[in-house]
Formats: structure tokens, C-alpha cells, sequence
């Protein structure tokens, strides 16, 4: 790397198409010239040039470097430009930044993945990785909520992964309608009768704040272990690497040191639902 | 050590001045400023105490631009240097938590870590205080012990020179004509000196009644959920001064531009005071509250510089209590931190 590399400036990226997912959320295939490695659960700052830059966690399988899907849902001044972009656009990434989850240490483990609304997206990337190593693993599992039908991303990739014989997955909406004939309510309902070892048992969460929280209590509520539950946190993430100061979150950057934490490392901070 | 005369110290000013842009203090009314060195005046301020403004700008630039579309380079700084002259020991403290953001962790910062090796720092010791002085109780010294290349102690006449780096050594070296080696006479008066402004120190922070460091572990762990933070943020106007002027705070933000085709980021001083520094796109804010990010901003000075990098991230330069509109007195915060029991 030269001495002088310059950790703010992105790598040029061509918008190979945009897929509409849900009315509000959409997914981009991107090509930098570049080549991206990303781990599961890391991610990368998307430039609109000369607008500004938002994180996103890749959605697509880590191993593949020259292609890379953003799945994104329009909430702010990046994102609504966003959702503008077509085919042949140009953008930038930079990347990838953070820490990703530590799949090697769920060797021989049953491991519990539960996704809430747009954490479908991270979790995707993770699923791949999961999937490809799934043999290393003594049991995969997948619960998932959403608040409706209409807003289930990747319901045509969800209802092949329902098929497989490596992964045990159940799904649920907060409100059902003609269309839905899966379960009804939130996902922790979905926790109940989870028929895994809890207190060896994995975890991994991602979805909004308070999915995360309740979903957090449910699993420490019927026996999994603090340092078994890894969580996805929420901050306003700018450099991302450590030195822009809007990510901390106790004694940490969640850019740098997560945006995967295990429940132990920031229970004893107050406020981290926040 | 060496002894430099007070006129062989301008033309010593003007040499210097081939490679770099020399920056020096000057007094205007009551207060001090860094300007650019062009000719020997009488408002230049060499001993004194620190200047208004922080060090940190010669280094991170309140706005700067850090990339152009998508060059992976870092642009080229294209202006000569600078060479910094009267800097004091409490703004070469806040290089302990620059150099720990900006240049000891991974990546490093390319624009400051070109500044830190280019630029030349000629400190000096303090000769007089102001009423908001504190340094001695964040433990350390009103004169430079560490993080010069050349450091400056006025006595009768001149200064006593001593060098910190071999950059300081080489400059010395370049211009020795105009230096002499210090009489044992200087470098006592130099000594007494020192002890006479430490005592100036310890008397402004007994008469505020300002707590020594080794009583803040814990204390703001302690009053998280205190009144405290409610009844000193009352009065905050969200200006971020204390922010701006402090020689720790490293927090920025990052901006883009467009101009025709091209597109160009910037970095921008941030301020954690502000009500937005934190909010997400969505929405969510963890510190929603004016008094949530006062308490953030001693929790990030007084609990989480010393628990990751083991320094607490504050000079007791005193500028955030000159700086404030509303008064709030990190002193007196420090105080009810500590006595809160």
C-alpha cells in the first residue's frame, strides 16, 4: 500500500442494475473496478458523487469480489438519490470496513440466525457463507419477521432456501393478509419452540433497534449464553474507520470494532438500544 | 542546551523561513494569535501563554479537502510546510490524542500524518498565566517536556534552546552561527523560571478549586445518571466553541461536492454538542438530548480516552471556559464530577 493511500477516497463503481425488492427498498448490482473481498457482516460506504456517502452491508456472497449487491431502503438525502440510480450510473465505494462475524468459531455449533425487516439484506450475505459451509455446523436455523407480505424482501430466493435440507427456517408477518399463508406476529414468537441447545447455541440478530432488543431479552430469556449472541448496532457510521467519532458506542467505534458485537462486549454500556 | 539572543532569534525567524511558512505568536489587546512571521514586531509573543486558537488547525484543517472523484492518492500538498513558533505545553498534550486518532491506529490519516512529519514545532515555556490555566492537574508541566522538535525558555536577553528531535537537531545544526552554548547562569534562571510559573499554576487551581486527575476514575461512570448533566447543559446554546477550540477534540465530518464533472469530499470539525452528530438516517438519535451529548463529551474526554489510550483527553489549556456563552466551566463540572459522591 502506498504510504500516502487515501483511506476517504472511493473506488470508482458502475451500476450494473437496480432491482426493485419492496416499494421502498431497492437492490443495486454493482461492479467497481476494483475488486471488493468483504467478510460477512462487514461493509462499505456508497458515494453518490458530489452528494455524500452512506453505509451498507453487502447482501451478496462475500466470495465474489468483482460484483457486489447493496440492498437499500429509502430513508434519507442518500438513499432517495439512491433509488434514482439506473444502469450505467456511476457511484463509488469504499471499503470493505469493520468487523465481520467470526464464522470459524461456530465450528460444530447449532447456529440460530433471525432476521427482522431490511436485516434480511446483511443476513443474506451471511446465509451464503452459512450455506457454503454448512457441513461445519451442527444445525443451521432461520427466523425471520417482517411487518407485511409486501415487505419480505427476497420472498422468491426465501421460498428456495425453505427447500433446502441444510437449513431449518420459519418465517413470520406482524399484520397477514389473502396473500400470506405463513405465521403471524413477531419474530419472537418464532423463538419459543426454537429445539436447539440453547445454552451452546449461536445466535446472530440483525433488524431494527427495538426487534433487536426484544429478540436479545427472548434469547437470553430461554438460555443462550451473552457471548453466543452477536448483534448487528445501529450508529451513525461517517469515516469508517475510527476516527470521525460519530459511531461510538462505549469504549468502541462500531465502525471499527463492529458493526458485529457479541451481547457481553456492550451490555455493560447504558443506552445501547438507543 | 544553547542560548539564542533575542536578535539572532529573528534572523534565525527569517532563515527559516526558505522552507517553511512560520507561523508565530502575536498579541492583540488581551488575547494571542498565530500569524504568519514577515518582520520583527513588537506584538510577537514568544513566551506569554497559549494562544486563542488551538494547535490542532496547522494539522487538521477545520476544512479540508481529503479526495478528488476517485483518486486513490492522496492530493498532493503543494504549499510549503509550516514551522510553528511559541507553541505551548498544553497544545503539545493534545498531540497525545490527535497522533493516537489520526496517526497510531490504523489506516492512518494521510493529510495529518504528512503534517506531523513535515511541519516544524518551536515550543516555549510558559511565562505567565491566565485564570483559567489548569494544566498541572491533568499532570503535566506549563513548559514543554516532550512532542517538540525545538523548544524555546525565555530568559534576560533570549532564550534557552533545547532540542527534542533529530529534525530540531538538524535545524540547529544548519544555522549554529547564531547560537552559543547556555552559561550555567541562563540555565538557572531558566530552572528558576519554571518553578516560579508552576507555583502561579498549582495557586489558579487551588483558588478555582480544581480537582487533580487522580481523582477522576470512575467519576463520570459514577454520575451517569446524575443531575448534573441536566442542570450544566440548562444554559448550552449548541454553538460547539467548546468544541472547535479544544486541542483534543478530533471529530469530523465528512462532506461532497460537486463542481461540473468532477467531485471532491471534504473534512469538516465536527461538534458531538450538536443535535444531529449522532442521528442516523432513519431517524434514530442516542443522544437526543442537549444534556446527553454534554455528558457524551466528558464521558468521551474523562472515561474513554483513559480506558482505551490511558490518558484523559484534556490539556487544562481552559479555552472551553473562555470559549462558552452559556459559562459552563469544565472546572466546575470537573469538581461536581468528583465531590458528587
Amino acid at each position: 500500500m502506498n504510504k500516502w493511500h487515501n483511506p476517504y477516497s472511493p473506488v470508482k463503481t458502475e451500476v450494473i442494475d437496480s432491482i426493485v425488492e419492496t416499494p421502498t427498498i431497492k437492490t443495486l448490482q454493482l461492479k467497481p473496478q476494483v475488486p471488493i473481498a468483504f467478510e460477512a457482516g462487514q461493509f462499505v460506504e456508497l458515494t453518490i458523487p458530489g452528494l455524500g456517502e452512506a453505509p451498507f452491508t453487502p447482501s451478496s456472497r462475500p466470495s465474489v469480489t468483482d460484483e457486489m449487491f447493496l440492498t437499500i431502503m429509502k430513508v434519507g438525502k442518500v438513499t432517495e438519490a439512491v433509488h434514482l440510480l439506473q444502469t450505467g450510473d456511476t457511484v463509488g465505494l469504499r471499503g470493505p470496513l469493520g468487523t465481520g462475524y467470526p464464522i470459524d468459531s461456530f465450528m460444530d455449533k447449532e447456529v440460530l440466525v433471525i432476521g427482522g425487516g431490511c436485516g434480511f439484506a446483511p443476513l443474506r450475505s451471511l446465509m451464503y457463507t452459512l450455506f457454503e459451509r454448512s457441513k461445519e455446523f451442527k444445525k443451521l436455523l432461520f427466523r425471520g419477521g417482517c411487518r407485511s407480505a409486501q415487505d419480505l424482501l427476497y420472498r422468491q430466493e426465501l421460498a428456495q432456501w425453505a427447500k433446502r435440507d441444510d437449513l431449518d427456517m420459519k418465517l413470520t408477518v406482524d399484520a397477514g393478509d389473502t396473500s400470506w399463508k405463513g405465521h403471524v406476529g413477531v419474530v419472537t414468537m418464532l423463538l419459543d419452540d426454537i429445539g436447539m441447545d440453547c445454552h451452546e447455541g449461536i445466535a446472530i440478530v440483525c433488524g431494527p433497534p427495538l426487534m433487536m432488543r426484544f429478540v436479545t431479552m427472548k434469547l437470553v430469556e430461554i438460555g443462550f449464553q451473552d457471548q453466543n449472541i452477536y448483534l448487528s448496532m445501529e450508529r451513525n457510521m461517517s469515516c469508517g474507520f475510527g476516527k470521525c467519532g460519530h459511531c461510538r458506542l462505549g469504549t468502541y467505534y462500531v465502525c471499527k470494532d463492529g458493526p458485529v458485537f457479541s451481547y457481553d462486549k456492550i451490555k455493560p454500556f447504558p443506552d445501547i438500544w438507543s | 542546551m544553547e542560548f539564542l539572543s533575542r536578535k539572532n532569534f529573528f534572523t534565525w525567524l527569517e532563515g527559516l523561513k526558505t522552507a517553511y511558512q512560520v507561523f508565530v505568536p502575536c498579541k492583540k489587546g488581551a488575547y494571542r494569535f498565530y500569524k504568519r512571521y514577515t518582520s520583527p514586531a513588537d506584538d510577537i509573543v514568544i513566551g506569554e501563554v497559549r494562544t486563542t486558537e488551538p494547535l490542532k488547525g496547522f494539522f487538521t484543517h477545520a476544512r479540508e479537502k481529503v479526495a478528488e472523484e476517485f483518486n486513490p492518492e492522496a492530493p498532493p500538498d503543494k504549499n510549503k510546510p509550516f514551522a510553528i513558533v511559541g507553541v505551548k505545553a498544553c497544545d503539545l498534550k493534545g498531540f497525545l490524542v490527535q497522533d493516537q486518532v489520526f496517526a497510531h491506529q490504523s489506516p492512518p490519516d494521510p493529510f495529518y500524518a504528512r503534517a506531523r512529519e513535515d511541519n516544524l514545532i518551536i515550543s516555549a515555556d510558559c511565562t505567565l498565566t491566565l485564570d483559567t490555566c489548569f494544566c498541572l492537574a491533568l499532570d503535566h508541566n506549563p513548559y514543554p517536556e516532550g512532542h517538540f522538535d525545538i523548544n524555546l525558555s525565555e530568559v534576560e536577553g533570549g532564550f534557552v534552546v533545547e532540542t527534542g528531535s533529530s529534525k530540531g537537531r538538524q535545524i540547529l545544526e544548519k544555522h549554529k552561527n547564531l547560537f552559543q552554548e547556555a552559561s550555567p547562569a541562563v540555565l538557572d534562571e531558566r530552572e528558576a523560571r519554571r518553578k516560579n510559573i508552576v507555583a502561579e499554576v498549582v495557586s489558579k487551581i487551588e483558588e478555582n478549586e480544581v480537582p487533580y486527575q487522580e481523582h477522576y476514575p470512575g467519576m463520570v461512570e459514577r454520575n451517569y445518571k446524575s443531575k448534573i448533566w441536566e442542570e450544566e447543559a440548562q444554559r448550552c446554546v449548541e454553538c460547539g466553541a467548546c468544541n472547535m477550540i479544544c486541542p483534543t477534540c478530533h471529530c469530523f465530518m465528512l462532506t461532497d461536492q460537486k463542481s461540473g464533472d468532477q467531485f471532491a469530499r471534504f473534512r469538516h470539525w465536527d461538534s458531538c454538542m450538536l443535535r444531529n452528530f449522532a442521528q442516523v438516517a432513519g431517524g434514530g438519535n442516542p443522544r437526543s438530548r442537549l444534556w446527553m451529548r454534554l455528558r457524551n463529551r466528558f464521558e468521551k474526554k474523562f472515561d474513554f480516552f483513559p480506558k482505551v489510550a490511558d490518558f484523559y483527553a484534556c490539556t487544562g489549556c481552559g479555552r472551553c471556559v473562555t470559549a462558552c456563552p452559556a459559562k459552563i466551566d469544565i472546572r466546575r463540572v470537573l469538581k461536581r464530577l468528583v465531590h458528587n459522591e
